[in-house]
């Protein structure tokens, strides 16, 4: 499914009424909120135009109060734009009935999913979204399985449990799996990985990572740029509603200093290799994984390096968790 | 800022502050001031002494057990460790919330299972949590600073006045009569710390307190603690950002309730193997020289960005 | 914005009715009120809505913003006058419709008791526009504390008070969260509630009682830790103190009730 956002903004308080006024109005009204993400700030979306490309995995970041959750709450139509509109497939989602379709093929995951579990048991839960699409019992069992196995979790060991008593992660695990389960083509994550520790943060990129190996299109929000840049495909960054930058990780980081400005950090390899530039050091590539940086630095301190051009015995080193390393690599060599 | 030194005579006048005829809060602070913290010489140095201390939450599995480990005044201590490796249960006993089952803990020289001394302990070894929409109690921001203070029974001027410092300190001057449910994740946070201020702790403890922020958070509330231990603050910090750890003076790994790693952070983060075993992350720069002395780059193991680029720009000049 | 209509409509402005303690407008609103149900006659009720008028003047409150914070009531006030009409009897008959008799004492009494009921209203507004929640929850506490003596835990009412009212914009904002992932889930919460509705009623409810718990369990840690033990030797940041405002309040007031009553006899 390809999802279009044609020249949206989007108002707190604009209902129906202010749908076709336009720009101009959207101009006139703009007033920005200088404390905390106070509620007056009136839009939270300022003429955003892009694609999602089927099969892509398209990363979105900004810092808190930028517009990602709102963004995000577009792609299913949970909320319509103030102006523009955003298409599935050519559909425009604010027309009538074609939300409700397309929730079943867009799934969203909200930030801290594990807070909306309220079954009785595991299986039930995880059941929630393929009964409401009034899907035969036997077709839900089916999806059920398929979207435990795919979190990693077995239906016959944990179906029949409360999912209060499992540990957090495990929750999280089950939250995913009741999306899922309505076996989306289009998933989107709003900050998939926060709060955990950095052991299960790994295990749910990697999760994440499989999930858009099988063919799904993933969209993920999150302010972390070290897993943008090894896992997606282009980035979207937002700064106050508006779009800073869109581009591959390697065009995106590109700009550290102009990152910094919108509340962003540079990935910690993209960000070191700068400062060395900025030290007179030679280092070419748009963007650096650690291991191109290392190799790199090595090369030109070659005359001081006793064995030159060395490659470490142990590659996996260079990958920040053990779990996460051949995503690092994979992610680092695509886009070097 | 007008944080002093603290010593154990100010904790002492802090206790005698709170003001007379009151009843149980103000009369256990006395008795604090007074008895026990005293009397050992050697004391006078140590804030937080676990000896051989023990808990279990269950009368069975024991979280953590004969454990010693020691916080001297004026230390910025950093604790690290994995899912249920018993940090945040030892964060607790620091402020009394929870006391061991075997051995002692002692803050200030003070048991912590002597009754007469939680509230003296309490507001003088600050807690602050996880999530910060779990310790906020009021509606606006001064009257949830005020919170600690009214409970300790401090009279008004002061009171207002430990408002307004408390506020200032974290950045947050002029915010007295905002609303709590308004602000970002990460002013909330450091209205909670204000609230912990507000008491005029001598310990400050933050239990994962960044872990629910964006960067932009993390790195303001990180810049009010750096401030807080430079006008003298003992800061016992949890959190599992390696640039975080990085920061502190010590660093102390937990694993299965046992200190397994303890030192400075060039020390501690630079034991890459040992960290990963405890799935722990290692810090950016220390990943980077390890992977160039591999490479044959004769780098040291560091810790910050900062200092590997000095190395690097020392290393490229002799060429 | 929502949370705010179901807090109050406090309206902030300096002057002296908002500095008034709030203990003293409290109590004061409960007289001004009785003073209302005293007036018995059409002049004894229009000398009360001169002083009525007067308190608004002196709040400072915009007119515009009284009749907001009044429409809403504004029905009740309609819905009983209109009963009056109906069911009040005597005089000229001005209408007669089958059973519907409209006379000329039905519509006196309509007006009066519409406009005592509006005077009513307009009392009780005069608190919340300008007190704060905040503030009346103290008041409440404060003037609940001596019943502690005989078993009351005012004190421990008004935290509970003060916490919810904290906790409830959090709710408000956790509750649409959980709608709007339910909804993403297929749930449809438009449907009948009695037939299929009590599952996705579940599929709010339950989430957010699991948070009011997770955050009740780790709030009283956070109180704890700052020293929290009940009421007993505790100071306040904004002590209620009592000023010549005050009794120039109580002072109006009296003499309100005292005109009312006067003029009555008239």
């Amino acid at each position: 499914m390809r999802l279009a956002f044609e020249d949206v903004s989007y108002s707190y308080d604009g209902g129906q009424t202010k749908r076709r006024r336009g720009k101009r109005a959207a101009e006139k009204q703009e007033r920005r909120a200088d404390w905390g993400n106070a509620p007056d700030a009136r839009w939270a979306l300022r003429e955003v135009t892009f694609a999602v490309e089927p099969g892509e995995f398209f990363g979105v970041a900004g810092h808190t109060g930028s517009g990602k959750s709102t963004l995000i709450q577009h792609m299913n139509g949970l909320v319509h734009p103030t102006c523009g509109r955003v298409t599935a497939d050519g559909e425009d989602l604010a027309a009538k009935g074609v939300a409700a379709t397309v929730r079943s093929r867009v799934g969203l995951v909200f930030q801290y999913p594990e807070n909306q579990l309220f079954a009785t048991t595991v299986y039930d839960d995880v059941a929630f979204g393929p009964r409401n699409m009034k899907l035969p019992e036997d077709e839900v069992a089916r999806r059920v399985e398929q979207a435990l196995a795919l979190v990693g979790l077995s239906v016959d060991e944990i179906g029949e449990r409360s999912p209060f008593d499992l540990s957090g992660g495990q929750q999280r695990r089950v939250a995913f799996a009741g999306v899922l389960a309505m076996e989306p083509e289009v998933l989107v994550l709003d900050e998939p990985v926060a709060g955990l520790d950095p052991l299960s943060r790994a295990d749910f990129l990697a999760l994440i990572a499989s999930f858009h190996a099988s063919g799904m299109t993933v969209v993920m929000v999150s302010h972390s740029m070290e897993d943008l840049a090894v896992l997606a495909d282009r980035i979207l960054v937002l700064s106050e509603g508006r779009m800073f930058s869109l581009g591959t990780p390697a065009e995106v980081f590109a700009d550290p200093a102009a990152l910094k400005a919108v509340g962003l950090a540079a990935p910690a390899s993209q960000a070191f290799a700068n400062a060395l530039r900025e030290a007179g050091f030679a280092l070419n590539r748009a963007l650096y994984d650690e291991e191109a940086l290392a190799a790199d630095i090595a090369a030109q301190l070659d005359g001081i390096a006793n064995g030159t051009g060395e490659v470490a015995a142990d590659a996996g080193n260079a990958a920040p968790g053990a779990a996460c390393g051949d995503l690092c690599a994979e992610g680092g060599v695509d886009h070097g | 800022m007008t944080q002093s030194v603290p010593s154990p005579d100010r904790i002492a006048a802090a206790g005698a502050t709170a003001p007379d005829g009151h009843a149980s809060p103000a009369g256990s602070l006395q008795g604090g001031a007074g008895a026990g913290a005293r009397t050992d010489g050697s004391a006078e140095e140590v804030f937080v002494d676990f000896r051989d201390a023990g808990f279990t939450y269950d009368g069975e599995r024991f979280v953590f057990r004969h454990l010693d480990l020691t916080v001297p005044q004026g230390q910025f201590l950093c604790l690290l460790g994995g899912n249920g490796s018993g940090k945040s249960t030892l964060a607790k006993h620091v402020n009394a919330l929870l006391l061991p089952d075997e051995g002692e803990v002692r803050v200030f020289g003070c048991d912590t299972r002597d009754d007469e001394q939680t509230y003296f302990i309490r507001s003088n070894a600050g807690l602050v949590f996880q999530n910060p929409d779990d310790q906020i109690v009021a509606s606006l921001i001064e009257n949830d600073v005020a919170f600690g203070p009214e409970n300790l029974g401090v009279p008004n001027p002061e009171l207002r006045e430990r408002v307004t410092r408390a506020l200032a300190e974290v950045g947050l001057m002029g915010f007295e009569e905002h609303e709590t449910h308004a602000l970002s994740g990460g002013q909330k946070q450091r209205v909670a710390i204000a609230g912990v201020l507000a008491m005029d702790p001598a310990i400050l403890i933050l239990d994962e307190a960044t872990a629910m922020l964006d960067p932009r958070g993390r790195a303001g509330l990180m810049r009010v603690v750096r401030e807080l231990h430079a006008a003298g603050m003992t800061v016992v910090m949890i959190t599992h950002y390696m640039e975080e750890a990085a920061a502190a003076e010590r660093v102390v790994v937990l694993d299965g309730g046992a200190v397994v790693l303890d030192g400075a952070p060039a020390e501690v983060l630079t034991r890459a193997d040992e960290l990963r075993a405890l799935s722990l992350e290692v810090p950016f720069a220390c990943r980077l020289s390890l992977d160039l002395q591999a490479r044959g780059v004769p780098v040291r193991t560091c810790v910050s960005d900062d200092e590997l680029k000095e190395e690097l720009c020392a290393l490229r000049s002799k060429m | 914005m929502a949370e705010r209509a179901i807090i109050g409509q406090y309206w902030p402005e300096e002057s002296a009715v908002h500095a008034m303690d709030p203990r003293v407008k409290f109590v004061l609103s409960l007289v001004l009120m009785a003073a209302v149900f005293c007036a018995t006659t059409p002049l004894s009720l229009a000398v009360a809505a001169l002083f009525v008028a007067g308190f608004y003047a002196a709040s400072r409150i915009p007119l515009i913003q009284v009749v907001r914070s009044l429409a809403p009531l504004l029905v009740l006030v309609v819905l009983t006058a209109l009963l009056n009409v109906l069911f009040v009897q005597g005089g000229q008959v001005y209408f007669q419709w089958g059973v519907i008799c409209i006379s000329e004492k039905g519509l006196q009494s309509a007006v009066f008791i519409g406009c005592r009921l509006l005077l009513l209203l307009m009392g009780m507004s005069l608190l919340t526009l300008t007190t704060t929640t905040l503030d009346i929850t103290a008041a409440f506490e404060r003037l609940m504390a001596p019943l502690a003596r005989i078993g009351v835990p005012a004190h421990e009412l008004g935290m509970i008070l003060g916490i919810a009212l904290r906790f409830l914009p959090q709710f408000m904002t956790e509750l649409g969260v959980i709608y709007r992932a339910q909804v993403s889930r297929g749930a449809h919460f438009n449907v009948n509630p009695f037939k299929g509705g009590v599952r996705t009623l579940t599929a709010l409810m339950v989430p957010l009682f699991a948070s009011a718990f997770r955050h009740a369990e780790t709030l009283s840690g956070a109180m704890e830790a700052r020293c929290y033990h009940g009421g007993v030797g505790i100071t306040r940041l904004n002590p209620l103190a009592l000023t010549w405002r005050d009794g120039v309040g109580t002072g109006a007031i009296l003499l309100m009730l005292a005109a009312v009553i006067a003029v009555n006899f008239i």
